[in-house]
């Protein structure tokens, strides 16, 4: 009987062993079988997702601190498919608030292929908007009534300027896709965009190993003093008005350091609405025309002739010139602005009386080599490479050039026949306000990142004439100013300058009946802390600079001083003493 | 005498029903210890999940706050923008200062304080390279550290 058990019971037992052996053998078939490496890359899919981190892009500020670019919240509005419980309803509701059709929404809503779980329905949507439809789904969800379900706003950052059109010409834009355009945005994009990181984020909690550390854009901060900006700005606005002219251009450097300290220009664009920009703009050259439009700036250009000519030793400020009204270079002959002879003159007569006779002759005794290598030394016709994008060459013809002909070695001394851009101008003459030494133009003060500063070191172009030259052409400049009564003067500061008319080349010639006009100027004279360019188009009250150009470079001077606390020339000599 | 009490002592030892309990014993032995070690990684493995939830809901909140940061701060921009200030100073009764009007005042050795942006340069990334590895081991990973590295704090 004992045994019989003992039989039956073995007989159970390799049952079971068998069954459990069967379970073990199948369960092993199935991992490895070539469905369950289908099913297990599944699992891997649905396990995480590659996320893409995008950095907050880099905030630009003034140099007193004032923030000209950062970033704002917008959102994102978009609809769950599968929780969306009345198409009509949510049509409707956004409708009213986003400002697209019924159709347009509900199209969206009905009409979006199977598979999709979830529709975005409008993105950029501004922070009061999406507040708005949060209250009514509130209220709803209180009611318990389900008609908005699905409803979804997602939020993100946006390139906001809080200063509008504020330097927009200095500062550029950033278009939706994250990309810079222009100015400040556009040359240091990668510096501001930052590096994107793309991370693998498990959905597993237990694998939420590393938190995805992803530095934020690096911060700039300008050399652009902001409130000077908004005083130029509106000062070139005026006497854009004032002496009835198309376009203008205004420039406030350091010569000492080439620091940018306020850049106005015409038109200027509300970047917080960049639509606008082809409605304004024909190219992008006439986005910034302190850098990217060329002319020929007339009289304004003497005072690198002048340096020249000093610094080669072709004339010293006494050597005297008989002006007949009337020169021939290149058998061509040149006349004086106003076609008169203005008799016996020294040079800073010359200056003083803007006599293009003179200053052709100054550039006939120096010679071609000597003239053009001067010219060159200023970075006549190279960029000045100043960080800003869209910055234009202009155009020196040399001798050997196709288009260059004799009489262009006496046109160019007095800015005819020649292409540049006020901020070319404005760094080839620094070398006359700085002791010689011609600095690099710049926007940049500093950089910003990982909690620490990076200041942005001024560089030089060169010394392209001696200190000696420089002082003296100071004191010439300054003196003939004050000699003319010229309308530039700004009383208890002593400056220097030179105002340019210049004829506008057509193709049939320089038209009879507008000009365009200019002023380069510095101050205070014995210590020169800022450096002023003006720049009218064709203006129609008056086609002279020293009635439009020069009144309006005692106005920016006058602000500057104001802005920048320098005490005029008497509080400044007793600080010394 | 002396064999017959070896006899007990053998038949005791052999007694079918001590030998069952031995192994009840050892049985019951293994259980208990395999449900501790269970207990203890279920226990470790659970808080790893919810420091892991933790950490992501971090991660949400720090993204959130850095953006509302950089939202505020462009906010307080518009509000002290160049336009707004000169409209509520010129609501208060201010005018623009003319040159004559200023006195200028020699302070020896003074100079202009630096903008606040450049005297606190702010980090605003997370300053934690990665989580400590209390938050990302297994239970088995810790033995074999300990092992490889010795020492059990």
């Amino acid at each position: 009987m004992r045994q019989r058990y003992a039989v039956r019971s073995t007989i159970v037992v390799a049952g079971l062993v068998v069954a459990v052996l069967a379970v073990i053998v199948q369960i092993i078939r199935i991992q490895t079988s070539e469905q369950a490496a289908v099913f297990l890359s599944q699992g891997d899919r649905y396990a995480g997702e590659f996320q893409m981190f995008y950095p907050e892009r880099g905030e630009i500020y003034d140099r007193n601190g004032h923030l000209l670019a950062g970033n704002r919240t917008v959102y994102e509005v978009g609809v769950s498919l599968r929780e969306m419980e009345s198409p009509e309803a949510m049509a409707s509701a956004l409708s009213s608030n986003l400002g697209l059709t019924y159709d347009e929404i509900y199209k969206k809503l009905t009409e979006s292929p199977e598979t999709w779980e979830y529709v975005v329905v409008q993105d950029y949507v501004a922070v009061d908007t999406v507040e708005k439809l949060k209250r009514l789904v509130e209220q709803l969800d209180d009611a318990e009534d389900p008609r908005l379900s699905g409803l979804a706003f997602k939020p993100h950052l946006q390139r906001s300027y809080p200063e509008n059109a504020l330097a927009s010409n200095v500062l550029g834009f950033v278009t939706r896709d994250g990309r810079g355009y222009f100015g400040v945005e556009e040359k240091y994009n990668d510096l501001l965009a930052g590096n994107p990181v793309q991370i693998w984020v498990p959905r597993d909690p237990n694998k939420a190993t590393e938190i995805p550390k992803v530095p934020n854009g690096t911060t700039l901060v300008l050399t652009i003093n902001r409130d000077l900006q908004a005083k130029v700005e509106s000062i070139l606005d005026e006497s854009l008005s004032e002496y009835g002219a198309q376009n203008g251009t205004i420039i406030v450097t350091d010569p000492r350091n080439g620091e940018i300290l306020a850049m106005a220009a015409t038109p200027r664009m509300d970047l917080n609405n960049y639509g606008n920009y082809f409605s304004l703009y024909d190219n992008g050259s006439q986005y910034n025309r302190a850098i990217g439009m060329t002319y020929e700036p007339g009289s304004v250009f003497k005072v690198l002739t002048m340096a020249a000519a000093l610094d080669a030793g072709t004339v010293a400020p006494e050597t005297t010139f008989i002006d007949t009204g009337a020169i021939e270079v290149g058998g061509i002959t040149i006349q004086n602005w106003n076609r008169d002879a203005w008799g016996q003159q020294n040079m800073t007569g010359c200056l003083q009386h803007s006599l293009n006779v003179c200053l052709a002759w100054l550039s006939s005794q120096m010679g071609t080599q000597a003239f053009y290598g001067y010219m060159e030394r200023f970075g006549i016709g190279h960029p000045t490479g100043v960080d800003l994008s869209g910055e234009a060459p202009g155009r020196l013809k040399r001798p050997g050039d196709g288009d260059w002909y004799p009489v262009d070695l006496g046109t160019n001394a007095f800015g005819q026949g020649v292409a540049v851009t006020p901020l070319q101008m404005l760094m080839a003459a620094s070398a006359i306000a700085n002791e010689g030494k011609m600095a690099t133009p710049h926007v940049l003060y500093a950089m910003l990142r990982d909690g620490h500063q990076y200041n942005v070191p001024s560089q030089y172009a060169g010394s392209p004439i001696s200190a000696e030259t420089a002082r003296t052409l100071n004191e010439m400049l300054s003196v003939s100013l004050e000699q003319e009564s010229s309308m530039a003067l700004l009383p208890g500061y002593r400056l220097a300058g030179k105002t340019g008319t210049a004829q506008i080349p057509t193709d049939y010639g320089y038209d009879a009946f507008h000009t365009n006009v200019s002023f380069i100027g510095w101050g205070p004279v014995d210590e020169p802390q800022f450096m002023i360019y003006i720049w009218m188009e064709q203006p129609s009250t008056s086609i002279w600079a020293s009635e439009t150009a020069a009144p309006v470079f005692s106005r920016v001077a006058e602000q500057t001083v104001i802005l920048l606390n320098i005490p005029p020339d008497v509080v400044r000599s007793q600080v010394t003493k | 005498m002396q064999g017959q009490a070896t006899q007990i002592i053998h038949a005791y030892r052999q007694a079918p029903w001590r030998v069952q309990r031995q192994w009840v014993g050892v049985f019951l032995l293994v259980v208990v210890g395999a449900a501790m070690v269970a207990a203890l990684y279920l226990d470790v493995t659970a808080r790893t999940a919810v420091t892991g939830r933790e950490i992501q809901e971090l991660r949400i909140q720090i993204t959130t706050i850095q953006r509302e940061t950089a939202d505020l701060e462009t906010r307080l921009a518009d509000l002290t923008s160049t336009a707004a200030m000169q409209r509520r100073a010129l609501e208060l009764g201010y005018r623009p200062v003319l040159p004559g009007e200023l006195d200028y005042v020699a302070v020896p050795g003074f100079a202009p304080p630096e903008p606040a942006i450049l005297l606190a340069a702010k980090d605003t990334s997370p300053q934690t390279d990665a989580v400590p590895a209390e938050y990302t081991q297994s239970l088995l990973e810790w033995f074999e550290d300990r092992i490889k590295f010795g020492g059990i704090r």
